[in-house]
């Protein structure tokens, strides 16, 4: 960035515009530009860091283990369950003397075992290689010159063949504070094996971290130990390089294809696979970076306030310019370049900063894919180039909208010195036309309306929710200018202060930068109001679902079940086991299975519930089946989760033909009921189906029903002595656990609208710093009136509580509307969920508590600092 | 005990000196006018009486208050009780009406509605603005608005009055009109009133005529 020095001789007349109107201004008020500066550069923060975060977040999903040969080229996997290990022979078969290589992995989630206490929380996923396939590989590339995913060297010694080695990575040795030849007993599926640390594997140098919660075994020894003899989960293919060019790897790839789609499995690029996967927590993260832009939106309305404040200072030095020959042209000209200038400069300050933010957002959002989507493993936050450029032309554009209005109304300044007189009185005339305000909220109503647009496969984004937040969001902000003559009455309220009098006089005589100021402070607290509303609605919706779905006494669960994306299960034997323990009258149990239904993730439930029609599952219905009792599904329907019936404009009577490993099956809807618990869908069938179509007799959860008179505490007990690796709770510990999660869930949102509210109160003091720089000659007024400096302070924060007030006022109304737009809007189409609408009084009550206490003590430090300026009057 | 009592006050801003050593004193109801160029130090030397800068060395008193031991919130007071000032430029507060500019300083001071208002209404029909008194300042003509100025500066009953060309900014019929208004109003309420003018017409009205040049009070008294 070149900035003219003031020294140098300026070359054109933008250069002189440039050096007198900007430069010097910048100089004389380096604490108010570098504040400005500092706003944008808050708010590209944000942006870049959420995005950033985002990425990490869901980067490690696969990279490690997807291509744990190095660099696979294809993915072949099942649409449900595993292969057969003899799926291998068909592959050679099929591609013939074709140079392939097959590298099959088996894949299994479990947990380490730490006794009774908490086995959950502490997912692990097991990876299986073919140590023989990998080394095999590995000579090859390093014949043709090219390194893989981990050497032989680190991969092979004590590990194959050894049914009880593993290898894990340093970040898994650090924090379970393990190093090598250390022993660790873990559960995978429904077995506890007692496994000996082979090594620690080194994080590879060009690729992403190995995942924290990975533990690498011989392939066969991870089918023996977790019982899944003769099974892999999927096969990676590599053509070898040098030796499968052009035609040879195209016709390769042709045959696979053919052979897998007659046999209805799914051959992907690895690309392409972690696309799909991430595709699942997409609305998300998308909800997360449009609710980062809010910062930047707030601080668009913070430097157009400046910007226009600026212009109302300099209008007698514009006429000048303008009565010398200056055109409107090069004046709008001077002015854009200033926001472009500062957008630059904030935008580069931003990407430094956001960098810094992103290591700490990134560990929030990562937990929430975790428990709502599928297994991540956080990368490290890297500064992608495209990233920061995005990021730095986004606060580009948004300082020079925030720029063109102040602009524009400097080029309209007439050439008359005239002018000066009324200099004080203020621009942007558009934000004083409040009944504009009551059009825009009327397109907001309208475009609520339309419909999400769909993309392929399931995924929707709700364009009209946006915009219609957008349009009452700027609705808000230009109708409450109208709130300022009422507020001003109510603090001059009466005949008694002075300086609540004369503040109130300053607030019937509101100018843009009042109405900027307030109009940003009304976009933060709206759209934290507004999820504040989406929240209390969440919870009250969560409350009353969980209220009516948990039931039972007791909860059982294989580990890791709090995640989604997590497989484990107990064996058949183990829970017929358990629910013959003294005191338990019945339970209703539930097996989970993962498919790919249409290029997305779903899950099939097979349920079996308790005889007793008073004591089972209660759902929560959206569409009640005509039938609902413990026999319900026996008839073999099936009951939809709300996400899956949104998502695939799905309702009861419709056909579904579901992926499973017996073949396709079909079913006809009968029910769709409410599920908060996941967004992936969920389809639920009898677990007599179930088992036939997965050949599969484990279950993933019980609850379970004590018998009349029993304490399901000591029943507790006698499960956790029997089976110590399983997550067991109490009914009132399940809904305590639910309920942080979904705390959990919106920790990094509450992070993003702390920080809007925070610039929108430091834009206040801005703002009231610069008016009081404006009325220094008034200040000396005051002053030579007997007004003490803690008067002149008060008086400030009674201006600044006036502006908050109208800020706050606006928000709270605006935010109802806001409430009803991601609660009816983009909710129910991002997500497939239906909530109950509910205003967190008790929160409205304290933002509004926090944001004036909080703006009342930023104007009053700001009047007390000021309060002594030294006037312009000249002897 | 006198209206106000300057000794040897110097003032400098950096290396220059303002202010070089000015001593004056006004008695009770005296009016004197303090004439000199720009540059001059008239204005830095009302600044220094009003309490708005402190000298460098030397004494004000003001009815026998010396200025030097107050603090900010004593200098205040003295602005607030004691002396008032009318501007060139009138500064009244430009969101206030003309009876709420006038009522001000008397907030200020914490008087009552009732006082407040018995003193505000006689002093606005002393200046002749009953008829204007909801007016907003920018409705007042330039003559209006220094009536309103002078009325906001008798309001709190002053001892004294500085006015920094308090003609300077009018035409001169509305200027001979407000230095008579100045002139009876000092005599009736017994008010001293320092004037720093450029205008030999001021002098009129006053006792006492000073000269100021580089700091110093021509035939300065010891």
């Amino acid at each position: 960035m070149s900035v003219p020095s003031p020294s140098s001789r300026p070359a054109s007349i933008g250069g002189v515009l440039w050096s007198r109107l900007i430069w010097r201004h910048w100089k004389r008020e380096p604490a108010l530009t570098a504040t400005l500066a500092g706003i944008l550069a808050l708010g590209v923060a944000v942006f870049l860091a959420v995005r950033l975060a985002n990425k990490a977040a869901v980067s490690g999903f696969g990279l490690f283990t997807e291509s744990i040969s190095g660099e696979s080229d294809l993915l072949l996997r099942p649409r449900s369950g595993f292969f057969e290990t003899s799926v291998l022979r068909d592959l050679r078969e099929i591609s013939g003397k074709r140079p392939v290589d097959f590298f099959p992995v088996l894949e299994l989630s479990g947990a380490v075992q730490t006794g009774a206490e908490k086995p959950d929380g502490d997912l692990l996923r097991f990876v299986g290689v073919d140590l023989v396939a990998i080394g095999n590989a590995i000579g090859q590339s390093e014949e043709a010159g090219e390194g893989v995913g981990f050497s032989a060297e680190e991969g092979e010694p004590g590990l194959l063949g050894v049914t009880d080695a593993c290898l894990v990575g340093e970040a898994f040795a650090r924090a379970r504070g393990v190093a090598k030849d250390d022993r660790l007993r873990v559960w995978i599926n429904d077995r506890v094996a007692d496994l000996r640390i082979a090594g620690i594997l080194p994080d590879p140098a060009n690729r992403p971290a190995i995942p924290e919660n990975l533990v690498l075994m011989d392939l066969p020894a991870l089918q023996k130990v977790s019982g899944e003899t003769g099974r892999i989960s999927r096969i990676e293919i590599r053509f070898p390089e040098g030796k499968a060019e052009g035609g040879i790897r195209a016709a390769a790839s042709e045959g696979l294809a053919a052979w897998a789609q007659e046999r209805g499995h799914l051959l992907e690029t690895p690309e392409d696979r972690k696309a799909s996967v991430t595709r699942m927590s997409a609305a998300f993260r998308l909800n997360l970076t449009i609710l980062s832009g809010l910062a930047l939106l707030v601080g668009i309305y913070l430097i157009m306030q400046a910007m226009e404040a600026a212009v109302t200072k300099r209008r007698g030095e514009i006429a000048i310019l303008r009565s010398l020959g200056v055109t409107p042209d090069q004046i709008r000209r001077t002015w854009l370049t200033e926001a472009a200038v500062l957008g630059l400069v904030g935008g580069v300050l931003g990407i430094v900063l956001g960098r810094l933010l992103a290591e700490g957002l990134v560990g929030g959002i990562a937990a929430t894919v975790n428990t709502l989507y599928y297994e991540t493993t956080t990368d490290a936050v890297r500064l992608h180039p495209g990233e920061a450029a995005f990021s730095l032309v986004f606060g580009l554009i948004a300082s020079l909208v925030a720029g063109w209005i102040p602009a524009r109304e400097a080029a309209l300044t007439p050439p008359s010195q005239a002018l000066r007189q009324g200099a004080q009185g203020g621009g942007l005339v558009w934000l004083r036309r409040w009944p504009v305000g009551l059009v825009l909220f009327a397109a907001a109503v309208g475009v609520a309306r339309l419909p999400a647009l769909t993309f392929g496969e399931g995924t929707n984004f709700p364009l009209g929710g946006y915009l219609a937040a957008l349009l009452a969001v700027l609705g808000a902000s230009v109708f409450l200018g109208g709130l300022f003559p009422p507020f001003a009455r109510l603090i001059g309220w009466g005949r008694g202060e002075a300086m609540r009098r004369y503040a109130a006089s300053r607030l019937r005589a509101v100018g843009g930068r009042h109405r900027l100021t307030a109009a940003g402070l009304s976009v933060a607290i709206g759209m934290s109001a507004a999820m504040a509303i989406l929240v209390a609605s969440f919870e009250k919706t969560l409350t009353s679902w969980i209220g009516q779905l948990l039931k039972a006494d007791l909860y059982v669960a294989a580990p890791g079940s709090a995640s989604v994306a997590n497989g484990n299960r107990l064996a058949e034997v183990d829970w017929r086991a358990l629910l013959s323990l003294p005191g338990i009258d019945g339970a209703d149990t539930l097996q989970r299975h993962a498919v790919t239904y249409e290029g997305r993730e779903l899950l099939i439930g097979g349920a079996a519930y308790h005889d007793d029609p008073s004591r089972h599952l209660q759902l929560l219905w959206i569409e009640a089946p005509a039938v609902i009792g413990p026999d319900a599904l026996e008839t073999g329907g099936a009951w939809v989760s709300e996400p899956f019936a949104r998502r695939y404009a799905k309702r009861s009577g419709d056909r579904l033909t579901l992926p499973t490993p017996s073949g396709p099956r079909e079913v006809t809807i009968e029910g769709v009921y409410a599920d908060y618990g996941n967004e992936a869908g969920t389809v639920l069938v009898s677990r007599r189906l179930a088992e036939e179509w997965f050949d599969d007799r484990s279950v993933s959860n019980l609850a379970i029903y004590t018998s009349p008179g029993v304490d399901p505490e000591a029943v507790l007990e006698s499960i956790r002595g029997r089976f110590p690796a399983l997550v067991t709770r109490t009914n009132e510990k399940l809904r305590e656990e639910s309920i942080r999660i979904f705390h959990q869930t919106f920790a990094v949102t509450y992070a993003l609208e702390a920080i809007a509210v925070v610039i929108a109160v430091a834009g206040l003091g801005l703002a009231l710093a610069g008016l009081l720089l404006e009325r220094r000659n008034e200040l000396a007024t005051l002053r030579a009136l007997g007004a003490t400096r803690r008067d002149i302070a008060r008086a400030a924060m009674w201006e600044g509580l006036g502006i908050a007030l109208a800020g706050l006022a606006g928000g709270l109304a605006v935010s109802f509307f806001l409430g009803w737009i991601l609660i009816g809007v983009i909710n129910p189409q991002s997500f497939g969920w239906t909530l109950r609408y509910a205003v967190p009084w008790g929160m409205f009550v304290f933002l509004s508590g926090v944001t004036l206490a909080t703006a009342a003590l930023v104007a009053w430090t700001v009047g007390y600092r000021n309060a002594n300026l030294k006037s312009d009057r000249e002897e | 005990m006198k209206a106000l009592q300057v000794s040897r006050v110097t003032k400098s801003y950096g290396s220059t000196e303002v202010l070089r050593g000015v001593s004056l004193s006004l008695e009770p109801g005296e009016r004197v006018a303090l004439m000199g160029p720009s540059g001059s130090g008239k204005s830095t030397l009302l600044n220094c009486i009003g309490g708005i800068d402190r000298p460098d060395t030397g004494t004000i008193e003001i009815s026998g208050v010396a200025l030097g031991g107050l603090d900010e919130d004593g200098l205040c007071r003295v602005r607030r009780e004691t002396v008032s000032t009318v501007f060139q430029f009138f500064h009244l507060l430009p969101t206030l009406s003309v009876r709420e500019n006038v009522e001000f300083p008397l907030q200020l001071q914490g008087l009552s509605v009732k006082e407040r208002d018995a003193r505000v209404d006689g002093l606005i029909e002393e200046v002749g603005l009953s008829h204007r008194a909801s007016a907003m300042p920018h409705e007042l003509s330039g003559g209006e608005m220094q009536r309103v100025a002078i009325a906001r500066a008798l309001a709190i009953e002053p001892r004294l009055i500085l006015a920094d060309e308090p003609t300077g900014n009018l035409d001169s019929a509305t200027g001979e009109a407000i230095l008579d208004l100045l002139a009876s109003l000092s005599e009736r309420h017994g008010i001293a009133m320092l004037v720093v003018t450029h205008s030999p017409q001021v002098t009129r009205i006053c006792r006492r005529t000073l000269e100021m040049r580089d700091g110093l009070l021509l035939g300065q008294e010891e």
